[in-house]
């Protein structure tokens, strides 16, 4: 089974992310995913690619220190979290996050709370790549 | 020598992913910041966290022992 907290170039499935969830507890009521993918827009402007620089072990050492706090503040049965860095285009997914837990409410909210988290804590950096220009994000809230 | 790494915005105005600081005892990460700073002033207008050898540093005056990997980085913008 491939790691629960990864950070990768290709494409990932969500069937498979929430498959290999689902094999960890019997008991789990509830799984709530969270998908960020490319927009083909931003601030007036056709976005036709992103690119995703990382520092890649703290980035992974961040992400598991998240789901680990994440499964402890929420009582979750299970999370998963994979990012995407290198090109990804317009309308293809970027991050992934899933969390299992006996009931829906700490999974929804342990979903929120872990995308909120990974773009405070995670060093990644997405790049708009435009038909005018290259830009890079500057976060806003 | 102490490593010192750049990503994403500010290695573009670095115009660099890596450099090397020669290390000497007792040198301190607000010297390496400063010196960085002196060549590079439009990389550091945006550098808001700092890490060495992968932890958030939030004490500049860290003394940095040699083979240090340090890091200067812009707010993330992941997900």
């Amino acid at each position: 089974m491939k790691d629960a907290v990864r950070i990768q170039r290709e494409d990932f499935s969500q069937d498979e992310e929430v498959g290999a969830l689902r094999t960890g507890s019997k008991r789990m009521g509830g799984i709530a995913t969270f998908t960020g993918c490319a927009r083909d827009f931003s601030e007036g402007r056709e976005v036709t690619q992103i690119s995703f620089d990382a520092y890649g072990n703290m980035a992974l050492a961040e992400m598991r220190k998240l789901r680990v706090e994440a499964i402890a503040k929420f009582e979750l049965l299970d999370a998963r979290i994979v990012h995407r860095v290198g090109v990804v285009g317009a309308g293809e997914q970027i991050v992934f996050i899933a969390a299992g837990a006996a009931h829906r409410a700490p999974a929804l909210q342990a979903c929120h709370w872990l995308i909120d988290e990974l773009k405070q804590r995670v060093p990644i950096w997405k790049k708009e790549i435009t038909a005018q220009g290259d830009e890079w994000v500057t976060p806003h809230p | 020598m102490i490593k010192v790494l750049f990503f994403g915005p500010v290695a573009e105005r670095v115009g660099a992913s890596e450099v090397q600081v020669p290390f000497r005892t007792g040198i301190l990460l607000q010297e390496v910041r400063a010196q960085l700073q002196e060549s590079h002033p439009a990389a550091f207008e945006i550098v808001c966290f700092t890490a060495v050898n992968g932890e958030h540093a939030l004490d500049m005056s860290l003394p940095l022992a040699d083979h240090s990997e340090v890091v200067f980085m812009s707010k993330f913008s992941g997900g």
